[in-house]
């Protein structure tokens, strides 16, 4: 383990520690219930109350939470370790010229500064992805078929790897991940408390008897949980390329199945992890489908690879450098294949062309499309990672859209958005760190990592997914009484803001909405839970009122999060928030058919602000409206408050910049801007520049707007809840079709079940018959028929050939019978026979000897 | 007498039957003793298997070529071992005793010979066969009636399978293959459920036909004249056995007679690596590239004596040579209608067995019926079967055919098709059963669609081979996925048949709470059904990723589709865990959880499940692949590269 040559080990070591724990606990548990039926005495009885004997364990909780904030340290230093050796620079907003992208050589700073490896420049040319050295990067194999070096031996291969690569990005959202779960972690000791009685009662479920549920505690089981999803969503930001990140995802949607399934002995709870695990599912079909086209078509599924492949590099072998840096390079094919199968392609200017460029990753090449007359044209046959190929161009759109089908189910957006709200089965903690901060965030995670990858097409396409969904999830939120609803609606509406953000090029606003959203957005839940611990498991909103005097903790912390979520200056929301503005602003002034992209996120700021008070008031201000729930109300206890103070700090500090007035001089904007791929440039040079000039008159629009835009929510929010000037009853009424519309969550439920589900189960038991009653009709026929034929052929044999061969028997006894009567007895008869039997005899003699001697 | 590599695995092969022979020897009464001795006889060849595993792999490491990493060296490959074996024996040299082929004469009237030997293909599946077998004889501590005889029967079944994976004859392919037939047809229709008679009757009669089938394959190919391609030792042998006849006096009837004797040599043959070669003779002659097969030249002297035997190509040989080959080249076996009949004849009576769609509905009547263990084995290692003898037999042999050209789209395709077919309708039929073991055999038919799949993934386009590392991708995939759904198919047929033993009953409306009295089984159960539907870090992944990455190369409707089902899969499974483990039942709040029996039984699959899917090439992919690759290699050197 070296980890001063190789420091990025420090987290995958970070990523195990989780797996490690996860393990310890699992193989205590299989041991535990092992041992359990011999219990009663001996090395039984040892082993059992070795490993927890009969009482629920607390042991869970300390290894769990230990593994995870050993994980947080490493991390930190890590981030630290990292910014030394990388430092971020603060051009970010000048010198953004269109086109012209030479301090994007942030690499040649950090190449030097970590380390110099003059060799690898002939390899590395192109700081189209942020330059990390092999110190922060490394990769091993998974599976290989074959050899990789065709020409060396002659053999075919490829190779699926799995590997790590630190950027910045990765860095600030590993520290993100474990310092949030650390939190998360220790609310759960507290919250989870009750599954440490003996035995728990469910009060949701029913028996047939009438009374409520008793069961043993399962009080480690969920910290085992926790610790797979921990690493499994630390392997998911680690992972270097497509297919580490897929085996990721499906492990973290297992992991969330289990968790929202925790009491599974509620049918509300299995179905809703079963519903989770199948929509995520649906998503990944997609992903599988993108994996596929880039693994086809460009032969490798490394993130570094894949962009060095699919857009044009800084340089070319030659260190010439490359106008077209970053773009999508387009071909068009010219003429039939020839006769060994190589078809010539000509690069066209004017991005026409029906096919992209796919540049070798060898040390020999020349660029196309690099202005010079011999550049024009390329001459391709077959894949091979070194040499050219081609993509189709409408190929790679869909290999985008694939992967972003993927990152559509797991974080939620429409329209596989439904399992989100009924993920609120599960214990609050686990909608904390997986519906709102980390899970979910993934999806946002890989389109910022594969942002290279997506065509102008895909990204349209993002953009608009996203804006749908911030505004259909905010209109139902606005209704929702559970609040847990009302949170997990937010959630995927500010997914939407982050897809949307990314989609018109906003790659930083969208990454660092996804930072800062994990921070407020968690301490959202996590209040949420302490109101929910403290009514002794209530969440319906219409029940609760006037518990800012009872839990003043939580209530402030609480709005603290409110606050951020609502952009108030100088809170980090605030930063975010203008940043997707601001590039919403940019974008639609660029490209005016498109100002949806902007009125969307702006129109819902201000539902979001609304709501988002609504729970507020509705929960902490007002007249209790259930007395015996206000009687009994509590504040918790300090191991679930104190992680509510630290992420209140957070959400308030966690952007902040110099001068921390400016709302795009954020030191987290900056971090992350280092690892912005060359690709968001490079597509949008135009709103880029629009944007992120500073004098400009974008971002003071921007503030604007989103301030007038929260201002009408909140004002909106104060008269129906706070000031009762408005009735909200009385709204409801006026409005009802549309009340109805939002309360039944725009009816895709009903949707699904019509269109998917049903004639899902009636296609199956569709092939259930064809099978039992078609084929196996056939093969039981063709039994029946044999048995038949054999039948025929059994009559046949009895009732014909037996017939002749008991014909023939009683033939011959008829003639044996009638022979007999020839012996009489009689001497004189026998006589008679003797003489003319010698007559006869003398007869036949004389005839043959008068013919032979007619022969002769 | 036997080299030591002959005789362990001749070894492997007999010793359950030895034995099962030495069971005869126990009173009836002593079951407990029956069952230890036939477990010790399966540990024993186990054990064994075990051994010839690592001597495999110490086999690999020792001949490497170039700068490529050891395990890749051609010299390993089953064909170069068996020619150096054959070169060896010809000139009267001892054997190599590690190098796990060896042939020794049996039947010399028609040239049957006791040929056995393994390579990466067969040698994952030996040892899947061994450590089922003995797991599953674990399980088989229930069975109550007739001890005996159950013990004899299955040891004799588990001789068939490892003797089958390990026979290079195709006539003792064939034997080992028909001595599994029967003792299965008793182990279910005596042991078996309540409809077990049809069962066992069905599954026999449905196997057979396909056994029918191999066998009119198998006499085609007997009665192929292949003396071009046998090895050269061999064509001497053939030529001095001929009648003696003068030579005639003048030198100008010299080439005449040598014609004329050359002529007259003769060859059949049942060994499948000579079949290969001829198969691959047939490709090159159906596609036009008649000169470049390479065939048995004998070389004269001046005495008229033949001194030697070489192989030259078919169009560096002078007019009277290439003569004779291309009379050879005229026999049925090389024309277009005998390629594509005897490959749908061996394909078919494969298939049977894998089971591909039509031919699959004797699956869950028999899995269903048979008792725990046997369905652990049918599923298991039975199945695999009909992959092998595809992989080993059916497409080397006629590798003409995969490609030929029915009604617009080549074999190859249809065959995919089908294993689509498998894969989508197999996922959906699932979901509709009601009865426990039945969706589990239904699961069973979905995952074999992917083996199918990953192995018809040949694409040729104008007579070039396109994307060849995409096929060697999906055929690593097909191989791993058929060693991968043996341990998960079998963990899953027992833990059902761990519930039916307390519940009595396998009906999935009926449970529901299990998870609660018995939670070692539900994590146990937990972990080997996610493992079916594909999780990464278990096993069935793996083989699942890898043949739907290798499909998009050949069609992309195959690709999306297979892609599309894993939501089926998730679902049936899904729906499955709920309707047994979770929710609540107090009918079942008394059962027990497992016992250490069938803990034991079940932690190995539990653990191979887990430890396939983390270190898939270091455990297995690494060592097996080159075989795998290596057979990919050989069939698309018949074609040119895209």
């Amino acid at each position: 383990m070296d980890f001063v040559e190789h420091p990025g080990r420090l987290y995958v070591v970070a990523t195990l520690l989780p797996l490690a724990s996860f393990f310890l606990l699992l193989l205590l548990g299989a041991i535990r219930n092992a041992a359990r039926p011999y219990r009663e005495s001996g090395l039984g009885r040892t082993i059992y109350q070795l490993c927890g004997g009969d009482r629920p364990n607390t042991i869970g909780a300390y290894v769990a939470t230990t593994a995870i904030a050993l994980s947080c340290v490493l991390c930190l230093v890590g981030l630290v370790w990292f910014l030394q050796t990388h430092p971020v620079s603060d051009s970010h907003g000048h010198a953004h010229a269109a086109g012209h992208h030479d301090d994007h050589g942030h690499a040649d700073d950090h190449g030097n500064k970590a380390g110099d490896k003059p060799a690898e420049k002939e390899h590395d040319h192109s700081a189209i992805v942020e330059h990390v050295d092999d110190a922060w990067a490394e990769r091993i194999t998974f599976a290989r078929v074959g050899s990789l070096r065709p020409e060396v031996d002659k053999r075919i291969g490829l190779e699926l790897q799995l590997g790590y690569r630190i950027d910045h990005l990765a860095a600030v959202m590993f520290a993100m991940v474990t310092f949030i779960a650390t939190l998360i972690h220790l609310f759960s000791a507290g919250y989870m408390r009750e599954e440490l009685d003996t035995p728990v009662v469910d009060h949701q479920v029913h028996l047939p008897s009438g009374e409520h549920l008793h069961r043993r505690g399962r009080y480690s089981r969920f910290f085992m949980y926790l610790s797979l999803f921990c690493f499994s969503m630390l392997n998911l930001v680690l992972a270097d390329n497509l297919f580490q990140v897929f085996v990721s995802w499906e492990l973290v949607g297992v992991c969330s199945f289990l968790l929202i399934g925790f009491y599974y002995e509620r049918q509300s709870a299995s179905n809703a992890a079963n519903k989770a695990f199948i929509t995520n599912r649906v998503g990944d079909a997609g992903f599988i489908i993108g994996m596929l086209i880039l693994w086809t078509y460009v032969g490798t599924l490394n993130f570094q690879d894949l962009t060095q492949r699919v857009r044009a590099p800084q340089s070319d072998a030659h260190n010439e450098h490359y106008a077209l840096h970053g773009q999508l390079v387009r071909l068009q094919p010219e003429g039939e294949p020839s006769a060994d199968g190589r078809q010539l392609y000509r690069w066209t200017p004017d991005g026409s062309g029906s096919h992209v460029a796919l540049f070798p990753m060898s040390s020999h090449w020349h660029g196309i499309g690099n202005q010079e007359e011999q550049n024009q044209e390329i001459r391709v046959r077959g894949g091979r990672i070194d040499r050219y190929g081609v993509i189709p161009y409408f190929m790679l759109t869909i290999a985008g859209l694939g992967i972003f089908l993927g990152c559509v189910g797991k974080s939620a957006q429409f329209p596989l958005h439904v399992w989100l709200p009924d993920a609120m089965e599960g214990p609050t903690p686990v909608s904390a760190l997986i519906h709102a901060a980390t899970m979910v965030a993934a999806g946002v995670y890989l389109v910022g990592r594969a942002f290279p990858l997506f065509t102008p097409e895909a990204r349209m396409v993002i953009a608009y997914t996203g804006g749908i969904t911030l505004f259909v999830a905010a209109t139902i939120a606005i209704v929702m009484n559970d609040i847990k609803k009302v949170l997990a609606y937010s959630t995927v509406s500010q997914l939407g803001y982050m897809m949307l953000a990314l989609g018109i090029g906003g790659w930083v606003a969208g990454l660092l909405h996804l930072l800062t959203h994990a921070f407020f957005k968690a301490l959202l839940f996590l209040g949420s839970g302490s109101v929910i611990f403290g009514c002794h498991h209530e969440q319906d909103m219409r029940k609760m009122g006037g518990l800012l005097t009872k839990m003043p903790v939580t209530a402030v912390t609480m709005l603290v999060g409110v606050l951020a979520i609502a952009g108030t200056p100088l809170f980090s929301g605030w930063y975010s928030k203008d940043a997707i503005i601001a590039q919403g602003l940019g974008f639609a002034a660029v490209y005016p058919q498109h100002l949806l992209l902007l009125a969307l996120p702006l129109i819902t700021a201000g539902i979001t602000c609304f709501y988002m008070f609504r729970m507020w008031f509705l929960t902490f201000t007002g007249e209790p409206k259930d007395h015996h729930v206000y009687e009994h109300a509590h504040e918790s206890p300090r191991i679930m408050t104190i992680p509510l103070i630290v992420l209140a700090i957070f959400s308030v500090i966690v952007a902040w910049g110099w001068p921390v007035w400016s709302a795009h001089d954020s030191f987290l904007g900056k971090v992350l801007h280092a690892a912005q791929p060359a690709a968001v440039t490079a597509d949008l040079s135009v709103v880029e520049s629009l944007v992120h000039d500073h004098d400009g008159w974008v971002h003071p629009a921007a503030g604007f707007l989103a301030f007038f835009a929260a201002a009408i929510g909140v004002i909106f929010a104060f008269l129906v809840y706070h000031f009762r000037t408005l009735d909200a009853a009385d709204t409801k009424e006026q409005f009802a079709p549309l009340y109805r519309l939002f309360e039944r969550k725009w009816y895709f439920d009903e949707l699904y079940s019509a269109l998917l589900v049903r004639p899902a189960l009636v296609v199956a038991n569709w092939c259930r018959l064809v099978d039992a009653k078609g084929i196996d009709g056939v093969v039981d026929g063709t039994g029946r028929a044999a048995v038949a034929v054999a039948k025929g052929h059994g009559i046949f044999d009895q009732g014909a050939i037996d017939r002749v061969a008991n014909a023939v028997a009683a033939a011959s006894q008829a003639v044996g019978a009638g022979l007999r009567r020839i012996q009489t007895g009689r001497l004189r008869h026998y006589v008679v026979f003797l003489v003319l039997a010698a007559v006869g005899t003398f007869l036949v003699l004389t005839y043959f000897l008068s013919l032979a001697r007619a022969d002769q | 007498m036997l080299d030591n590599d002959m005789l362990l695995m001749t070894l492997v092969i007999f010793l359950p039957s030895v034995f099962a022979l030495g069971l005869l020897f126990f009173p009836n009464d002593w079951k407990e003793g029956m069952r230890w001795f036939a477990l010790l006889g399966s540990g024993i060849t186990l054990v064994l298997s075990l051994f010839m595993l690592v001597d495999y792999l110490n086999l690999l490491d020792q001949a490497p070529t170039g700068d490529r990493a050891p395990w890749h060296g051609s010299a390993a490959s089953l064909d170069a071992r068996v020619e150096a074996e054959n070169t060896r024996q010809a000139s009267g040299q001892p054997g190599d005793s590690m190098d796990y082929v060896g042939k020794r004469p049996w039947i010399r009237r028609f040239n049957i010979e006791y040929f056995l030997g393994v390579d990466g293909i067969s040698m994952p599946l030996l040892v899947l066969t061994t450590a089922l077998s003995f797991l599953a004889l674990i399980a088989s501590w229930g069975i109550d009636r007739y001890v005996k005889g159950y013990l004899m029967l299955f040891l004799l079944l588990e001789t068939g399978m490892v003797g089958t994976f390990l026979a290079l004859d195709f006539f003792l392919f064939y034997i080992f293959w028909e001595v599994m037939l029967l003792p299965m047809y008793f182990l279910i229709g005596v042991w078996g459920g309540p409809r077990r008679e049809y069962a066992a009757i069905k599954f026999f009669l449905y196997t057979l036909l396909g056994s029918v089938f191999i066998l009119i394959a198998m006499l085609g190919f007997y009665f192929t004249d292949v003396s071009p391609f046998i090895e050269p030792a061999a064509y001497k042998k053939a030529f001095d056995a001929l009648p003696r006849s003068t030579p005639p006096r003048g030198p100008q009837f010299f080439a005449e007679w040598r014609a004329e004797r050359e002529g007259q040599v003769e060859a059949h043959t049942f060994d499948l690596l000579v079949l290969k070669r001829v198969g691959a003779a047939a490709f090159l002659h159906l596609t036009g590239r008649t000169d470049e097969i390479k065939v048995n030249v004998p070389v004269w002297n001046n005495a008229n004596q033949v001194t030697a035997v070489e192989q030259k190509e078919i169009g560096q040989l002078d007019e009277s040579q290439k003569k004779l080959a291309m009379s050879k080249l005229e026999q049925p076996f090389f024309t277009r209608g005998f390629q594509v009949a005897m490959f749908l004849l061996l394909f078919i009576g494969f298939a049977i067995k894998l089971p591909m769609f039509p031919f699959h509905t004797w699956l869950p009547d028999a899995h269903v019926e048979a008792p725990t263990p046997i369905s652990m084995i049918l599923a298991g290692v039975l199945l695999k079967l009909g992959g092998y003898g595809i992989l080993r037999i059916a497409v080397p042999i006629c590798p003409w055919a995969t490609q030929a050209d029915i009604w617009g789209s080549s074999l190859a395709w249809w065959i995919a098709l089908f294993g689509i077919i498998n894969i989508v309708y197999g996922a959906f039929a699932a979901m509709a059963q009601t009865d426990f073991k039945k969706l589990v055999a239904y699961s069973s038919i979905s995952h074999m669609g992917y083996v199918i799949l990953g192995i018809a993934a040949w694409r040729v386009v104008e007579g070039r081979t396109v994307g060849e590392q995409y096929w060697a991708w999906g055929m690593n995939g097909a191989m791993f996925q058929m060693m991968a759904h043996g341990i998960s198919s079998a963990g899953m047929f027992f833990l059902v048949g761990v519930i039916y033993d307390r519940a009595h009953h396998r009906n999935l409306d009926n449970f529901r709470g299990l998870m609660e009295p018995m939670p070692l089984y539900g994590g146990v159960s937990a972990i080997i059904f996610f493992a079916a539907l594909g999780l990464p870090g278990l096993c069935g992944f793996v083989g699942e990723v890898m043949v739907v990455l290798g499909t998009w190369n050949f069609s992309r409707t195959f690709a999306i589709l297979a892609a599309l089902t894993v939501v089926i899969t998730a679902a049936y499974i899904l729906w499955t865990m709920q309707r047994v483990y979770f929710g609540v039942n107090p009918a079942y709040k008394d059962y027990e959880d497992m016992n250490l029996r069938e803990l034991v039984t079940v932690a190995p699959l539990v653990v191979l499940a887990i430890a396939l899917g983390v270190f898939p090439s270091y455990l297995l992919l690494s060592w097996m692949e080159p075989s795998v690759t290596g057979l990919v290699e050989n069939l698309v050197s018949l074609t040119g590269r895209g």
